[in-house]
């Protein structure tokens, strides 16, 4: 039998091989520690040191001081460095003081807010103190949910159910408004965009009614690194928040290996598959019982690499051992497998992006990314689920043909000399804002002298009472409409009104399987488009339009769909221009009218287009925000029409990495005439009525993006343009040194 | 004599040119007020706020539908010779400590839905008296709450469906004024939504309120405006001003608190007096109704004379749950009969009876061979429920194993 190798035996191996591209090691950092604080309630001492803490990490010190000091905070630590302790203390000591005292938490989901109440009642448990906290959420049975709101100390819920549940019905909550001392909000990061534009105005109304009840709890604030997390804890808070960014948890040497599949094509310059790579890697690992961790980045993705690490592996160490993580597992499930980390019952995992947020699943010695995460951010959480206290860990980028991908491992600076990217949300989008004036209006009357968050919105108010939704009477704007109105508002979605996904494979048993915005299902639900859900590959039957309803079944085909959509744009008005000689940017309102036009069968496994198909729907317009770049050029080359496509094919790959948000919230378009102008524009605009932010961001970054496009266009390894950076060139031309010309224009 | 002087003297004589004297501007510039005052309304003014309220009176000797006030009067002061607990029971109680009560309401609920309008009756010696107290438009609810909690000192509140509807809206709204008014009293609560499900959901579709009066208490809505569209009647008001679509809806509120007096003396009547009975179906229920709320003594007798029944099913139904009462109180030699009736007629209660009678025979008789026999023909038969069945072969495989030892 073969001696099993170590993990230093493979690190050693690893330097050796050519497909990786670069290596950077992260040295080991000792812990920083300070004593336990002398005042600490002794049962919750005496709980701490049963589970080992009898110091606190720098960071959990400064944490628990300022709030101490009344102050709010937000604690920024990477994975695993005890950040529950940065709210658990000061809640768990205030409770042990006073026990009126209550305390809100808020986690992005349900599953979080689940994991954090079993670490929790364990504390409690052992201080033998009658502190209870509950979840509060969508599954909490009716019989429990009035202890829940009489009793409750620590009430555990998430946004969704705040807005839609607790405020409206405030009335029922009235000793926990009265009494409450600390709003928890934990990963504070994942709130940006428009989901986190929604929650800044829940948190604005949670305020009201604290005040209402004379309450003005303190927030406590938990996020992994990003560029602006006290910016951010201010915008969602709307009050001052001391940062404490001080970590003092102990890390081992990191090596963090950036590896680069061959190329099989020179001329495409097609690189072999990255899950191939990771199949491989993955196995080297696992088979010498190294535990270790695989993210990638879909459902899909998870479930194909799955099943070949287990297949590769069932002869070593037998499947078992090796599990899937992803949404659409039940809860059950996942504590198992979380479990089985921790305990190292189970060596290997594949994941999505799941595991990124703060489940415990204790460390693991490797991480290996199939494609880069999209998000310095991301990468930094993902990274951190691979690295003991002490001991060496291994993570491994293994980049995929994208463009971004390309981008990212050969340009190692930008990755690891750059910050991570900030996090945006723009709580004063008119339409999110005036869904929340409705809700705040209805839980308690609008005074006329009333802000909300920074502004007066007394012309809101005004329109709502035009539109007979609101009453004046006696200086206030009172409620007057029998509807409810966050039953019609989703704070996930980009457009209120969402269309129901409904599986009719069992003709004895159709269900609801899902929903999805109304813009996204224009390109994804149409009729006859292939859907995914968990893995599973449906064919939409019927999209009922009008009725927003659509109708699938579960098919089992070789292929995927691919809508194309034809979009016009009109400028509404420019708000800012920064013009050169032979060009200008601009940033404005502008209207886009999107109607889908036909789709492609795209198959599987060649991406070859296998057939296509008509879309029938109604245009779409919605009113946005945009960025667009404008050549002064009236009578372009043919050439020209061309190198804007790829032009704006980079941009869209580059600006989500610059404005940290998801491919498909910013929409890239080019037009050689422009209808406004008649000139050749590429239009960058937010897919979201009102905007969120990006196109502004574009705006005020631009030499930063355009100098970014340029670089990944320059440091293409291809001769003439490829599908990775500007698409293929035609014969003697030079595309990508004249696009990189053309964007130096800007 | 001076001008003036004069003047002031024959003030009294000289016609005066002023109606305004006379009558007064509407209070607080309220819009049609002659429309109000002419249907009886005041007004009521707190703090800045103000609200109206009406109050109607009904002889006693007055019918709504098939009872008199004076019929009601008579049902609650025969509670009093009601032994044992009841969920209803009257018992010590005057007819005035009774507050029938209804709201109607903008919205379903949660904070946003407002309460417009509380009306209340009470059954006095001489009259009854209706209580309306109607908010003007959203602002105004200190004045509704001081007025209402001012007027009302209820004892037991009997509703409609009020446990999980009205008096929770009425906490729910309290809370915004609870610094200006007083505190909610504590109070007991008949809902007779509950009691009416008991009663007559076996012969009824749906059991809304509208429907019981029209099956059980010979009344009969005319020109009644729908409940559901109460919210848009009220927001039109706020807009225009114009209260004739409100005071419609005061009435359809006023009768519906005077049906509450009808279908609570008619459901006491029920559960009182047995001639008041209709159908033996529905004296079942009553009895079901004792057993669930504890009362054996009266249970028993209401199953020991369902047994009679000629309607088979009702019989037998009445027979098991007589059995079951006999048999907590360990009265087998009273029980297995009513069981053996029961699992012969082969009927939807047999196999449980069945059951039975294998448990009194196996634990308490020790009849290990009869056990087994009961045991058997329940196996025999067709079991819906899996868990029914597994149950009945471990028992059949344990008295196989007591037969052979």
């Amino acid at each position: 039998m073969m001696w099993k190798k170590t993990l230093s035996d493979i690190i050693t191996e690893l330097r050796a091989d050519e497909n990786v591209i670069h290596w950077h090691e992260l040295e080991p950092v000792e812990a920083k520690t300070c004593p336990m604080p002398a005042f600490i309630d002794e049962r919750l001492r005496l709980a701490l040191e049963a589970r080992r803490v009898r110091h606190l990490y720098t960071h959990q010190y400064s944490a628990f001081e300022a709030v101490q000091n009344g102050e709010n905070i937000v604690a920024v630590t990477p994975t695993a460095s005890g950040k529950t302790l940065c709210y658990n203390l000061p809640v768990l000591q205030k409770i042990a003081e006073d026990e009126t005292s209550r305390a809100l938490y808020l986690f992005p989901t349900k599953a979080l807010a689940q994991d954090q109440k079993s670490e929790l009642n364990e504390i409690i448990a052992e201080m033998g103190a009658d502190i209870k906290s509950f979840t509060y959420d969508g599954d909490t049975s009716p019989a429990i949910r009035q202890k829940v709101r009489q009793a409750g100390h620590i009430v555990m819920t998430n946004p969704d159910m705040l807005h839609s549940a607790i405020l409206p019905n405030h009335t029922k909550w009235v000793s926990l408004f009265e009494n409450l001392q600390y709003i928890v909000v934990d990963e504070l990061h994942t709130y940006r965009g428009v989901f986190g534009s929604h929650v800044a105005n829940v948190i604005r109304r949670l305020k009201r009614i604290c005040s209402f009840y004379g309450s003005s709890p303190q927030f406590i604030c938990t996020s992994a690194t990003i560029a602006n997390p006290k910016e951010l804890a201010e915008q969602l808070t709307g009050s001052p928040v001391r940062l404490i960014d001080n970590n003092g948890a102990p890390r081992g040497r990191k090596h963090f290996v950036f590896y680069n599949p061959p190329v099989v094509n020179e001329p495409l310059n097609i690189r072999r598959s990255a899950t191939v790579e990771v199949n491989r890697l993955a196995r080297e690992f696992l088979k010498n019982q190294i535990q270790t961790i695989i993210f990638a980045r879909s459902r899909v993705r998870v479930e194909i690499i799955l099943s070949h690490i287990q297949e590769l592996v069932k002869r070593d160490i037998g499947p078992k051992t090796i599990r899937g993580y992803r949404g659409g597992y039940l809860p059950k499930e996942r504590r198992t497998i979380e479990k089985g980390l921790r305990d190292g019952d189970i060596l290997g995992v594949v994941s999505t992006n799941a595991l990124e947020l703060g489940v415990d699943i204790g460390q693991l010695q490797v991480c290996v990314m199939t494609g880069y995460p999209g998000s310095v951010a991301s990468t930094w959480q993902q990274a951190g689920r691979a690295g003991r206290r002490h001991g060496e860990a291994v993570i491994i980028m293994v980049a995929s043909s994208t463009p971004i991908d390309q981008y990212v491992v050969q340009n190692p600076d930008y990755f690891f000399e750059r910050n991570p990217e900030s996090a945006r949300i723009n709580p004063e989008n008119l339409i999110i804002l005036v869904d929340h004036i409705k809700c705040a209006a209805y839980e308690l009357p609008f005074r006329v002298d009333e802000s909300f968050g920074p502004m007066d919105v007394t012309d809101v108010l005004e329109y709502l009472r035009e539109e007979r939704v609101l009453h004046y009477n006696g200086g206030k704007y009172h409620w007057s409409h029998e509807s409810f109105p966050a039953a019609n508002i989703s704070l996930r979605s980009a457009t209120q009104e969402n269309v129901v996904i409904v599986d009719q494979s069992e003709t004895a048993n159709v269900k609801i399987i899902g929903e999805m915005d109304r813009l996204s299902a224009m390109t994804l639900l149409h009729d006859e488009a292939i859907y995914l859900h968990e893995g599973v590959q449906f064919q939409v039957e019927k999209l009922d339009w009008d009725h927003k309803k659509a109708y699938v079944r579960q098919v089992d085909v070789e292929y995927y769909t691919d809508a194309n959509l034809a979009v016009g744009l009109k400028v509404l008005e420019v708000d800012r221009t920064k013009e050169k000689s032979s060009s200008a940017v601009h940033y404005g309102d502008v209207t886009v009218n999107i109607l889908p036009t036909i789709f492609k069968k795209i198959k599987m496994t060649t991406f070859e287009n296998i057939g296509s198909g008509p879309i029938t729907l109604p245009e779409e317009e919605i009113h946005t925000n945009a960025v667009w770049l404008e050549l002064n050029i009236e009578k372009p080359e043919k050439s020209l029409e061309h190198l804007l496509m790829g032009i704006a094919s980079v941009l869209h790959h580059i600006v989500p990495i610059h404005t940290m948000c998801d491919k498909s919230d910013i929409h890239v378009v080019s037009q050689i005439k422009a209808a406004h102008t008649g000139l050749p524009t590429i239009f960058l605009y937010d897919h979201y009525p009102g905007g969120i932010g990006l196109a502004e961001d574009v705006f005020k970054r631009f030499d930063e993006v355009k100098e970014a496009a340029k670089d990944l266009i320059g440091k293409c390894p291809c001769q003439n343009g490829c599908p990775s950076c500007v698409g293929m060139g035609f014969d003697g031309m030079d595309v990508k040194r004249k696009s990189m010309e053309l964007l130096d224009q800007f | 004599m001076s001008m003036a002087k004069k003047l002031q003297r024959l003030k009294k004589h000289i016609v005066r040119e002023e109606p305004s004297a006379l009558k007064p501007e509407p209070p607080k510039g309220i819009r049609f007020w002659d429309v109000w005052e002419s249907a009886g309304a005041e007004l009521f003014e707190f703090e800045g706020e103000y609200c109206i309220t009406r109050e109607t009176n009904y002889a006693i000797g007055q019918a709504h539908g098939l009872y008199t006030f004076e019929d009601a009067q008579k049902t609650i002061g025969q509670w009093a010779s009601f032994n044992g607990h009841h969920p209803l029971s009257a018992k010590g109680f005057q007819s005035s400590d009774l507050f029938f009560f209804d709201i109607e309401t903008t919205g379903l609920s949660g904070t946003g839905s407002v309460i417009f309008l509380l009306g209340t009756a009470r059954i006095h010696e001489n009259q009854v008296t209706v209580k309306q107290y109607f908010l003007p438009s959203p602002g105004n609810e200190t004045a509704l709450y001081a007025k209402f909690l001012q007027e009302t000192d209820y004892s037991t509140l009997v509703t409609y469906n009020g446990k999980s509807f009205d008096w929770p809206q009425v906490k729910s709204r309290h809370t915004f004024v609870r610094d200006k008014v007083p505190a909610l009293p504590a109070f007991g609560h008949f809902d007779l939504y509950h009691a009416s499900r008991r009663l007559f959901k076996h012969t009824m579709e749906s059991v809304k309120l509208v429907n019981v009066e029209k099956e059980h208490l010979g009344l009969e809505r005319v020109d009644d405006v729908p409940g559901h569209l109460a919210p848009i009647i009220y927001f039109d008001f706020v807009e225009r001003g114009d209260p004739e679509g409100v005071l419609q809806v005061m009435k359809h509120n006023e009768r519906d608190i005077l049906s509450l007096i009808t279908l609570y003396t008619h459901i006491s009547r029920l559960v009182l007096d047995e001639s008041a009975l209709s159908d033996d179906q529905t004296a079942l229920e009553v009895g079901k109704w004792f057993e669930a709320s504890g009362n054996s003594v009266a249970a028993k007798e209401a199953f020991e004379k369902s047994t009679e029944s000629r309607q088979e099913e009702v019989a037998l139904d009445a027979a098991f749950r007589l059995a079951l009462q006999f048999k907590r109180e360990q009265s087998f030699e009273a029980a297995v009969p009513l069981f053996n009736r029961v699992r012969e007629a082969e009927g939807a209660r047999s196999i449980e009876a069945a059951i039975e009678l294998a448990k009194v025979y196996e634990h308490k008789w020790k009849n290990i061979p009869q056990a087994l026999r009961e045991t058997e023909w329940a196996l025999e038969q067709k079991l819906e429920k899996e868990a029914v069945k597994r149950a009945l072969e471990q028992r059949l495989h344990r008295l196989e194993k007591k037969l052979s030892k």
